[in-house]
């Protein structure tokens, strides 16, 4: 009975461990089991809304943010894998309420999105981008979503090459490869532009998002992953081998706990008949 | 030794103290009530206007009006996490100064690491210190900050002895040099051979601000005077 069961949990133990074992390699370390979710408002004539976010099948949200409005991105949250609803309500609007608009996504193991209203408010959509989190070694990698709805059509180059021509409202243009440094970002639209500098370090993913400021045309730098800007090669030599085990040492122990069994067993036998001798004598 | 990876789902911050992140509108989170209510009736007002604006000023689009939302008198206080967007925090950080992890008796001051002549990643020139990879992000700034220290010394225990006696859940402090604290939240501790070691996991980029805490482990070869085990614990930003 008693066996069984330890055989059972055993069985059990193992069974997990063996299930474990394989998914534990799958995804990097860092990132078993989670991945990152960022929220934006990017809806030009769209007043602020409240964003919630849910897990599936949980009708009590998960984050809610208040009150969000054009131009907004959240910083990631980092959630346990599995699928996701993100609903825009008015701000202010009940928890309760029916939501503006909604959108499901699956969010996996080691993966990044950002959830973005997009579009103008009569066409508005929940968008959702899938993000980059690697580089080419010693690369920069930066894309654009076109949010500006004053201007249509825009084209963005950075240090005079371009990264994104002609660009259309609610689009976003695919990653393209740079090399670091601090660069110039322009934008021209039919009638407005604006210019600023980005720093690009090695190693890093930016979305750059083109936005109607309060006069002209402005553009927002968000920074999709971080990581080293220079990697160095191979493991880090972080030991020095005085507290390892020395070459014979390892015996020592076991000398001294079979000395120490047998002495403590010569022992016990001897006590266990001198408690019986007198037993013996007595009957 | 491999453990397994933390599987418990990890902490939502949240954001009515939290200040990470960033915030590209001129708004202001909002706290008060009384203030939530005045600023949302401006900023439907500024909405309406500006949109009526676009709208007018934009022929290619169907001139729908846009209908004020949300005129409730009180912000209703919504079911679950809440949270604000987090109001505009500068994205550079201080640089870290020291560790603290209390949980394996560490607390040790932090020098500068580089690379060394080879590419290798430079280590502390004292078993007693632990450093920061100076080309990995700052702790707290998005992307996984690099903290290595020698496990041990020609005669004794490093400054990150006990570090693969780490447990996901249990927290590492960083001072940074204008005061400030980041803490962090251990994810996994995981052991790799150095053939094998995790280059993307520990340097490449992550969305978030993230820690990297990496010292020896495994068995020693004397021939090399190295280990042939890299041990390295993950952890994500609470605060």
């Amino acid at each position: 009975m008693r066996l069984s069961k330890l055989l059972a949990t055993t069985a059990v133990a193992l069974g997990v461990l063996g299930l474990a074992a394989p998914a534990a390699s799958a995804s990097p370390a860092s990132s078993h089991g989670v991945g990152w979710l960022r929220l934006a408002h990017l809806s030009t004539n769209t007043p602020a809304v409240d964003v919630y976010l849910y897990s599936f099948g949980n009708s009590n949200a998960r984050i809610v943010l208040k009150h969000v409005a054009y131009g907004t991105v959240s910083p990631y949250e980092q959630v346990p894998v599995g699928e996701y609803t993100v609903a825009m309500r008015a701000a202010g609007a009940a928890s309760g309420s029916k939501p503006v608009l909604s959108t499901s996504l699956d969010v996996s193991s080691g993966d990044a999105y950002t959830v973005a209203g997009m579009g103008p408010e009569a066409g508005l959509r929940l968008q959702v981008l899938s993000d980059k989190l690697t580089t080419p070694k010693g690369k920069v990698l930066v894309r654009v979503i076109q949010a500006s709805m004053h201007q249509e059509r825009v084209t963005v180059t950075l240090d005079g090459k371009d990264l994104a021509s002609q660009i259309a409202f609610s689009h976003v243009s695919s990653y393209a490869e740079v090399s670091p440094g601090t660069l110039t970002v322009h934008v021209a639209g039919p009638s407005e532009s604006c210019t600023r500098t980005v720093q690009l370090t090695a190693g890093s993913i930016h979305t750059l998002v083109v936005l109607d400021g309060s006069s002209s045309l402005a553009v927002d730098d968000l920074i999709d992953g971080e990581g080293s800007k220079v990697v160095p090669n191979g493991a880090a030599q972080t030991g020095f081998g005085g507290t390892a085990p020395r070459p014979g040492a390892p015996l020592l122990p076991w000398v001294g706990a079979a000395a120490a069994g047998l002495f403590a067993a010569v022992g016990g036998a001897m006590f266990v008949s001198r408690r019986r001798r007198p037993a013996m004598h007595a009957r | 030794m491999t453990r397994p990876p933390a599987r418990d789902a990890p902490a939502i911050p949240d954001y009515s103290t939290t200040r990470r992140g960033r915030h590209i509108s001129s708004l202001r989170v909002v706290r008060r009530p009384a203030a939530a209510v005045a600023l949302i009736a401006g900023l439907l007002a500024a909405g309406t206007g500006a949109a009526g604006l676009a709208v007018a000023s934009q022929t290619g689009h169907p001139a729908t009006p846009v209908t004020p939302v949300g005129r409730t008198p009180l912000v209703p206080i919504p079911r679950g996490k809440w949270a604000a967007v987090p109001p505009s925090a500068s994205r550079t950080v201080a640089e870290p100064v020291s560790v603290v992890i209390p949980a394996i008796g560490v607390r040790s001051r932090l020098v500068h690491l580089g690379t060394t002549a080879a590419g290798t990643l430079q280590v502390p020139a004292s078993p007693a210190v632990a450093g920061w990879y100076t080309a990995s992000p700052r702790p707290g700034e998005p992307g996984g900050a690099v903290v290595a220290g020698h496990v041990d010394s020609l005669q004794g225990r490093g400054v990150f002895f006990r570090l693969r006696l780490l447990h996901p859940g249990e927290r590492v402090y960083v001072r940074r040099a204008d005061g400030s604290l980041a803490v962090f939240r251990v994810t996994t501790v995981r052991s790799y051979p150095k053939a094998k070691f995790p280059t993307n996991a520990v340097y490449g980029p992550t969305p978030d601000a993230q820690l990297r805490l990496v010292t020896c482990g495994g068995t020693f070869d004397p021939a090399t005077g190295h280990y042939l085990s890299n041990t390295i614990a993950y952890a994500s930003l609470v605060s």
